[in-house]
């Protein structure tokens, strides 16, 4: 191939990605959600969690992964919403991730009625990574003082009892980059404390020995793990509705692989033939 | 609800940055430098109003809290590496800060990847059901042929090392063909966002 037909096949292939992806979101099509097991272990070891302790939902995201991550977020806390588990959004890894995480608390607080301070609080973004979540294990208050909006903890009804790791039912990991380690190496490993994990897809190969292990109860793999979770809510949110965009790329890719190779195939094989025998 | 006007700065920032599939281009330069400059001022913005400002400034001047001058003489003692004659206490903090962050990592290591090694070992044989068995299997020649296969301490020319180590490397094949299927699914997610931002937010067409 020239490197001018090479330049319009990459265009091409950007325009079929793009008419594709559109098209995936324009026309709905219904798709057969299928839940697989790390998603179903999820679900179920949140509605076992006792209703009296507070779920830390740890957003590890911001706008870079928000495509994936904010689905995730979405589906868990409408699950906290209609089971009345009540939770605290926080973040040591990403200082916008409580900002994003709270617009969707917000938009879904209004669907179900509920009210911030009663039902959920943010404790915004804390500085100090590791020495920090150890901290925080032992003396919740002292590490968090005031919430997002600089009310102090000791004033909002949601906080009343909850004071050190083990007031805490839950912990979810929701992010784009490695910060599961920190929950599991100091929280997990030493105080038992159950883990979630909701990674980006490109880090769900990682994320099984963990699971492997009994590290985190379950898993959502990315968008088509939040896809899943709505399934299992009963809920038809953005990631159900991007499933099928996600459909027609990835039947794209395949068509794309398999033709790239087939064409490369038939390049080298020319290149064998002897000269003047080609046809 | 977010303002119009807002929204079709995004879009505008979106196409913007997408303008590189096409070619390189002066409008893409443009976008990549807006968004790295406001990534890092909105950092330093935040940095200052809700850690250093709350967690530090405020306790120290406000709050009587003396004390909190400490951190802030050690997180000064680091700029001392530019001084030759006061370099020792940049590196004072700097072994201790070490010290602190190796001992911390090595009590995850063990609560964090011990349980790892004790979970790869899983019966191959006994009462489970044959689905149990296989995959308990699959994960036994997994380990042993990868590990074979990151084994130098003998030599790849024994024909039964040689064995191992080329399924290894199949195997490994195989994983790392999941890992990409996983970031390409992952990217495409991505790009469905911002495509759906466009479509539904932007153009404002019905969902």
């Amino acid at each position: 191939m020239t490197p001018v037909s090479g330049e319009r096949a990459r265009h091409l292939i950007y325009a079929l990605l793009g008419l594709g992806t559109a098209a995936g979101l324009l026309i709905h099509v219904r798709q057969p959600v299928v839940v697989t097991p790390p998603t179903r272990s999820l679900r179920d070891s949140i509605q076992a969690l006792p209703r009296n302790k507070l779920v830390i939902l740890s957003i590890g995201w911001d706008v870079g992964t928000r495509g994936e991550n904010g689905p995730q977020t979405e589906a868990l806390i409408e699950d906290f919403f209609r089971s009345k588990i009540k939770f605290a959004i926080f973040s040591f890894a990403s200082p916008p991730g409580p900002t994003m995480a709270e617009q969707i608390a917000d938009r879904l607080a209004r669907k179900h009625h509920k009210t911030y301070g009663e039902d959920w609080v943010n404790w915004g973004y804390r500085t100090g990574g590791v020495p920090m979540l150890m901290g925080l294990a032992k003396n919740i208050p002292r590490i968090v003082p005031q919430d997002l909006y600089h009310t102090p903890i000791s004033k909002i009804p949601v906080m009343r009892g909850i004071r050190d790791v083990h007031d805490i039912a839950m912990v979810i990991e929701i992010t784009g980059s490695a910060s599961l380690d920190p929950w599991v190496g100091f929280w997990q490993g030493v105080y038992g404390t159950k883990l979630g994990y909701a990674p980006t897809g490109v880090m769900v190969p990682e994320a099984f020995p963990y699971l492997h292990a009994g590290q985190i109860t379950g898993l959502q793999k990315g968008l088509v793990g939040a896809a899943e979770y709505e399934r299992l809510v009963g809920v038809r949110g953005d990631a159900t509705r991007r499933m099928t965009a996600l459909s027609y790329d990835h039947v794209l890719v395949i068509a794309l692989i398999i033709l790239g190779n087939w064409l490369a195939i038939r390049a080298a094989r020319r290149r064998q033939e002897p000269e003047g025998q080609a046809p | 609800m977010t303002p119009f006007y807002v929204i079709a700065i995004g879009a505008l920032c979106t196409l913007g940055i997408y303008s590189i599939l096409y070619r390189e281009n002066p409008v893409f330069r443009f976008f990549e430098h807006v968004f790295i400059g406001v990534a890092a001022g909105y950092g330093f913005y935040f940095i200052i109003t809700n850690v250093l400002h709350p967690l530090w400034w405020t306790p120290l001047v406000r709050e009587g809290k003396w004390y909190w001058a400490f951190p802030f003489l050690i997180g000064a003692m680091f700029y001392l590496i530019y001084s030759r004659r006061l370099v020792w206490m940049a590196r004072l903090v700097m072994v201790s800060f070490m010290g602190l962050f190796a001992g911390s990592q090595f009590k995850g290591f063990i609560t964090g990847y011990v349980p790892w090694i004790r979970s790869s070992f899983q019966p191959v044989l006994g009462p489970k059901p044959p689905y149990v068995q296989f995959t308990n299997l699959a994960m036994f020649i997994t380990l042993i042929t990868v590990m074979s296969y990151f084994f130098f301490s003998i030599s790849h020319k024994n024909r039964t090392v040689t064995g191992s180590a080329r399924v290894g490397r199949w195997l490994l094949m195989l994983a790392f063909g999941a890992i990409f299927g996983s970031t390409v699914m992952g990217r495409m997610a991505l790009f469905i966002d911002r495509v759906a931002f466009l479509l539904f937010d932007f153009l404002r067409l019905p969902r």
